[in-house]
């Protein structure tokens, strides 16, 4: 589908772990799980860690969650009969509005650095696992170069960091939640790591 | 000595991630990120490896660089 030479590129081990969990979460985020995802997820270990014991809670709901329940509970929160609980986009978190004016600014971003919207996929393209697999791409070089930490701060204070972590504190917090539970406490606590990082860059 | 701070910054930085980071591995995050890595959302625009176009300028302008 794409003919863009994939560009090799040595990142450091701290930041491929970065893009590992942007890839995580996205993958946990992006629609119903499959049952090799839920499979994979039930080897998770955990530490003591915020993210670790959350890991390990996670990794015990796959083992003992039916794969068919943990499916319908994505559909209920996230996609609904008519909105799910939860509408996972940036401009509704920013504006009150799904396709407004954040979602122009990111398309406008997107274009500038050479993406766009897979073939096949209906939401837009604020997303959270959208925005998080964008992230993974800057970091590990997918769009045709590695870009800077500063770029990378660019990006994530600009579309993610304004609303992610209210969002992740819903996903938490959600009426009908149990499986996904654990991947919003995932999500925060990521996001505060990624956060405090980029302010020890020198960049601001 | 700016340069001299600026290092700092960034070996702080890594040095906060490793702190960080190290845990992700070893609860085995990394493994369900690859089964995962080729499904995502974006896609390369076909053609774009990476020149830099004006629209490559014009974001480094926005992004103040």
């Amino acid at each position: 589908m794409t003919n863009v030479d994939v560009v090799q590129i040595e990142i450091a081990e701290e930041d491929s772990l970065r893009a590992d969990m942007y890839d995580f979460i996205a993958s946990l985020l992006r629609t119903e799980p499959s049952d090799e995802l839920i499979a994979q997820v039930a080897l998770l270990e955990g530490d003591k860690t915020p993210i670790g014991s959350a890991c390990l809670t996670l990794s015990h709901l796959a083992k003992t969650l039916d794969n068919g329940l943990i499916r319908n509970e994505y559909v209920s929160l996230f996609i609904g009969v008519g909105r799910g609980e939860i509408l996972p986009f940036a401009s509704y978190y920013l504006t009150g509005f799904l396709n407004d004016k954040p979602l122009a600014n990111l398309r406008s971003d997107m274009s500038a650095i050479g993406i766009r919207r897979a073939e096949g996929v209906k939401e837009p393209e604020d997303h959270i696992a959208s925005l998080f697999d964008m992230m993974s791409g800057l970091i590990r070089g997918r769009f045709g170069r590695r870009f800077s930490v500063a770029e990378q701060a660019t990006f994530f204070r600009k579309h993610i960091e304004p609303w992610a972590d209210l969002l992740m504190r819903d996903i938490e917090a959600a009426k009908t939640v149990v499986f996904f539970a654990p991947v919003g406490t995932i999500g925060r606590a990521f996001l505060e790591i990624e956060s405090q990082a980029f302010s020890m860059d020198g960049t601001g | 000595m700016e340069d001299t701070n600026k290092k700092d910054a960034v070996a702080g930085r890594r040095d906060f991630l490793k702190g960080s980071a190290v845990s992700v591995a070893a609860v085995g995050v990394t493994a369900v990120a690859g089964k995962s890595a080729s499904a995502g959302e974006v896609e390369v625009v076909a053609g774009s490896g990476y020149r830099e176009t004006e629209h490559v300028k014009a974001f480094y302008a926005s992004a103040r660089f």
